[in-house]
């Protein structure tokens, strides 16, 4: 029979002897367990905010084109081909996937954009307004006048254009562009907003323009949009939503590619994962700075017990009974830092992801990977972290146990009852 | 022709010395021992500090190593086992009552006293039923859930010699036991070890400086510079050597 519980009732109770100092490791091991779940909370927040500013501002999460699209953007490759397609059925057919909760389409031009003797040249960005504000967030970054109305020639544009151009909302521009059918379409334009992403690049190279009007500019026909943006139920699952949607359209007609917004924004992806790989770093420096302070107080209460350990020994217990109690120690040391951990930090990261604080009073924000990042350190939660960091926690504390547990072993019997 | 099988010693050393590399010189502290305690014998082995007594019990205890010689427990020769064969043969076989009575602070005295069947693996009602015997028979019912925080110097060493015995061994070796207690507390642990020695049979190994436990022994040694001076036995005068 094993002699396993006598080692666990000694090493629970050996946890009460000195109640300061379980308390004191414990609460060292618990909030090591709160640093690292909040820690990963604001590098996953940070991502999601990397995330829904790199997708949510022009990209959206998930895009359908041409097959031969991208990466040339050739402005004849329309989705459907010259053809072009029933627009509002293809919008319809994509709005009625589960996984879909939005579609914007979008037509692109290159072209100047002049004002008296200032030209410049710009993206002529094309889209249906309504739907582009369930996609994107870009029209909501309007900081003078409204949004462009199709059918009245009215145009938005980032407000560095908008500078360098000195015009101003009500000023009038005349965009000029290498239409379709070979001609160059131009046209008087009225400027009716000027956005600001703080982007800096896509505030002075954009230009919004409704899609109707850009299609009569481009001598396109109504049904030919170059991209249909979507929004998703699951913006982390969208590679596999992208597949799901590609599947659903292979009877289309002519090919379509679906992209998620980690194909789209590589660069974005990749930062996302980098930090993502930050998370294990994170756990790992703080469970390693904890295990070397556990350890130490194990090594001390080791020393102490020195003579009870030779008691045993006498008593006819083997060196690995007298390891085993020490990690038995360990393991409940363990168990109780984890509740008192979990106690704690469940209540603080709900408040923490309910209010985050803003320090934009104290710091502007930056753009990182194309994505605007803003100083609020907001905090994001997800079912792995806490068990991660719980895993991480136990095994601290076992790994702790094992040298006093090994020096224990190495007690030797009759010195230590001379003492 | 003896068709009679003799049994072995419970204790038999041949040429034993235990040696400490100590600086400037090595401490002799046990030189060529050879004893033979025999089954159900109460021996007190007394002598002034530093003359080896303790070393001779853990030498017998299978506690430390010894530098020379061998030595038999109960007919197994014991000096070169492995740590976890000794631990064995300890937890089976051997008693230890020490001093500074050294029970576990974490545990009460029913579970200090059912220490041993507890590491046996012994069933709990068995275990229960064997020491409460010990406790009524040591005065000791009523203290069963006491933590050795809550009990006399007495109390404690009557517990200690309740878990050295309460698994039956063949030999208790017993490190001053009495040294720690006043003159009426260790006459009546005396008795208590006298009764085990007589009834069960249990063989008694002491080390000791107080003259009462040298009047009780059966068989007296002294020892002086880790070598038996004298070996008396009460009964029956000197031992040969």
């Amino acid at each position: 029979m094993s002699d396993d519980p006598v080692w666990r009732r000694i090493a629970w109770r050996n946890l009460g002897r000195h109640r300061g100092r379980t308390l004191i490791t414990a609460s060292a091991l618990a909030f090591g367990y709160l640093a690292a779940v909040l820690m990963v909370g604001l590098m996953d927040g940070m991502n999601a905010e990397l995330i829904e500013n790199g997708t949510g501002l022009m990209v959206g999460q998930v895009q359908v084109h041409a097959a031969d699209y991208l990466p040339e953007r050739n402005m004849h490759r329309t989705i459907g081909g010259y053809e072009g397609i029933d627009l509002a059925g293809f919008l319809r057919r994509l709005e009625s996937d589960p996984d879909i909760v939005a579609a914007a389409p979008r037509l692109y031009g290159g072209g100047l954009v002049s004002s008296g003797d200032q030209t410049l040249g710009g993206v002529l960005f094309g889209v249906d307004v309504r739907r582009e504000g369930e996609v994107t967030t870009l029209l909501s970054t309007l900081r003078e006048g409204r949004a462009p109305r199709a059918g009245a020639f009215e145009v938005a544009m980032g407000s560095e254009m908008a500078r360098q151009l000195d015009v101003k909302v009500g000023d009038q521009v005349v965009l000029v562009a290498a239409a379709a059918d070979g001609s160059m379409g131009n046209d008087l334009f009225t400027l009716a907003g000027v956005f600001s992403t703080g982007t800096p690049a896509l505030d002075a190279s954009h230009v919004l323009v409704p899609l109707p009007d850009l299609q009569y500019l481009l001598a396109m026909d109504p049904g030919r949009v170059h991209e249909v943006a979507l929004t998703t139920t699951r913006p982390w699952d969208t590679p596999v939503i992208a597949a799901s949607v590609e599947r659903s359209l292979s009877a289309f007609g002519p090919p379509l590619r679906v992209r998620p917004w980690t194909e789209l924004r590589p660069e974005l992806a990749e930062s996302v994962e980098l930090m993502g790989s930050m998370n294990w770093v994170i756990i790992v420096i703080v469970f390693a700075m904890a295990i070397f302070g556990v350890a130490n107080t194990m090594i001390i209460g080791t020393f102490e017990r020195r003579k009870e350990f030779a008691v045993v020994r006498a008593l006819g217990t083997t060196p690995l009974g007298v390891g085993k109690t020490v990690v038995y120690e360990g393991i409940f040391l363990g168990v109780l830092a984890l509740a008192a951990g979990a106690v704690v930090t469940g209540p603080v990261l709900v408040w923490w992801h309910n209010r985050p604080p803003d320090l934009s009073g104290i710091v502007g924000g930056f753009a990182w990977s194309g994505s605007m990042w803003r100083p609020i350190l907001r905090v994001e939660y997800s079912w792995d972290t806490p068990i991660v960091a719980a895993v991480a926690l136990f095994v601290t504390s076992v790994l702790a146990a094992v040298y006093p547990a090994w020096k224990a072993t190495r007690v030797p019997p009759a010195d230590a009852l001379a003492d | 022709m003896n068709d009679t099988i003799s049994t072995p010693p419970a204790v038999r050393t041949e040429d034993l010395w235990k040696v400490y590399p100590q600086e400037p010189e090595p401490v002799e502290a046990v030189k060529s021992l050879d004893l033979i305690v025999e089954p159900g014998d109460f021996v007190a082995m007394a002598g002034p500090s530093g003359s080896g007594k303790t070393t001779v019990l853990n030498l017998l205890g299978g506690l430390t190593r010894p530098t020379r010689g061998r030595i038999w427990i109960d007919g197994e020769e014991v000096s070169d086992m492995r740590d976890r064969d000794l631990a064995r043969l300890r937890l089976e076989r051997i008693g230890f009552v020490f001093q500074a009575y050294n029970l576990l602070p974490v545990l009460t005295a029913l579970e200090n006293a059912e220490f041993t069947l507890l590491l046996r693996g012994t069933p709990a009602e068995e275990r229960h039923r064997r020491v409460m015997d010990l406790f009524r028979e040591m005065g000791l019912d009523g203290l069963e859930d006491r933590r050795p925080g809550r009990l006399s110097g007495g109390q404690q060493q009557r517990v200690a010699v309740a878990r050295a015995v309460a698994g039956d061994p063949a030999l208790v070796l017993a490190d001053e036991p009495t040294a720690n207690l006043d003159t009426a507390t260790s006459a009546a642990l005396l008795d208590v070890m006298e009764r085990l020695n007589r009834e069960r049979g249990t063989t008694f190994v002491f080390s000791t400086h107080d003259p009462r436990v040298m009047e009780r022994a059966r068989r007296l040694i002294h020892l002086v510079d880790g070598e038996i001076e004298s070996d008396v036995r009460r009964d029956a005068g000197a031992v040969a050597p």
